[in-house]
């Protein structure tokens, strides 16, 4: 399955993500992070995006995964943050 | 004795080599070839920029470009797509440890915008910097800045509104929803304003820089000597305007 959103984030930017995920495992696939957000360094992004591969598709999951991936790599958002991401994501599904 | 810090002003270049430019003085400082850099521009053709994590494709009609002649890049930075046609574009590249530059980057956004809001005062116009990367006059938007921070050294650039069409700006830009352009439009023109606006009367490029200079001078106490590229940065700037800023690879990777 494939899906777009585009949500902006509560005091944050404008952020759009394009998933595709298993319907059937409920986990992501692929996914792209896109928006007018600021990441140090801008390479977070694309780690973050092959980090988020396989990642279950429920709230609590994503929140998770993407605090571990920002704390591991010490990446610091403008904009955007681990909920606004999730909710992004999860809006996907709809 | 006061630093002394480079003033570059480079007009009317084109997208990809405006954004080269910043990033090959990027490198110079990194090296500790140059000191600290000021950089005052414009784009010719008119550009759009997208920020660094935009689909261009999402945001940018690039039909409608081509029919208007104006042209566009990604940039090294995040934040938002810009049109660029009447404005003074500056940019600031220095070290992360120079003390005048806070290590939190957010303060350190407020700091390069003081420079910008004092250049603003020397025109006359009152403004505040309203985070996370604006400053605005009469509480309307006159200024967007984006920074990035790589080889331990601050780029940050942004634009300063001298005037803007904002209909023009709209048939470039990409809206996520067609049915509320109108409404968008008369919103951005509510949200948005420029220097000849608040002025009411039209200011140049020139006088724009120079109370900009003043602006940085008096934000960071340090005297702005003009100056030029070196040759080595010439050659980085030609080979990153071929090698990036004007590839399909680089506009169009996301």
């Amino acid at each position: 399955m494939q899906n777009k959103s585009v949500y902006k984030i509560p005091n944050g930017k404008l952020l759009k993500i394009s998933l595709t995920y298993s319907k059937k495992n409920n986990t992501i696939n692929q996914i792209r992070i896109m928006g007018d957000f600021f990441a140090y360094p801008e390479e977070a992004i694309e780690v973050l995006e092959n980090k988020l591969k396989k990642t279950m598709l429920t709230k609590d999951k994503l929140i998770e995964r993407i605090n571990f991936v920002i704390k591991e790599n010490n990446f610091e958002f403008i904009g955007l943050d681990a909920e606004g991401l999730a909710q992004g994501i999860l809006m996907c599904l709809k | 004795m006061t630093e002394e810090w480079r003033l570059l002003q480079t007009k009317d270049n084109t997208a990809a080599v405006n954004m080269a430019i910043d990033r090959a003085v990027m490198v110079s400082n990194s090296n500790k070839k140059v000191p600290p850099t000021i950089r005052f521009y414009t784009w010719n053709p008119p550009a759009i920029s997208i920020g660094y994590f935009q689909s261009l494709e999402d945001e940018v009609d690039l039909k409608n470009c081509k029919k208007l002649g104006v042209d566009y890049v990604r940039r090294i930075t995040g934040g938002g797509a810009v049109f660029h046609e009447k404005e003074l574009t500056y940019s600031i590249v220095i070290s992360e440890s120079h003390p005048q530059i806070p290590k939190n980057i957010m303060a350190s956004y407020g700091r390069i915008c003081g420079a910008v809001i004092k250049g603003l005062k020397n025109l006359g116009i009152n403004s505040e910097y309203k985070p996370i990367n604006d400053i605005i006059a009469n509480g309307k938007k006159i200024s967007g800045n984006a920074q990035t921070r790589k080889m331990k050294t601050v780029l940050q650039h942004g634009t300063v509104l001298l005037d803007v069409d904002v209909d023009k700006m709209f048939s470039i830009l990409k809206v996520p929803n067609e049915k509320i352009k109108d409404k968008l439009i008369a919103d951005v023109k509510e949200r948005v304003t420029s220097i000849n606006h608040i002025l009411r009367k039209e200011i140049c490029f020139e006088d724009a820089a120079t109370a900009m200079k003043k602006g940085f001078e008096e934000e960071f106490n340090v005297k702005l000597v003009q100056g030029s590229l070196t040759k080595e940065e010439i050659k980085l700037a030609a080979k990153f305007e071929k090698e990036c800023f004007s590839s399909k690879d680089w506009n169009h990777r996301r």
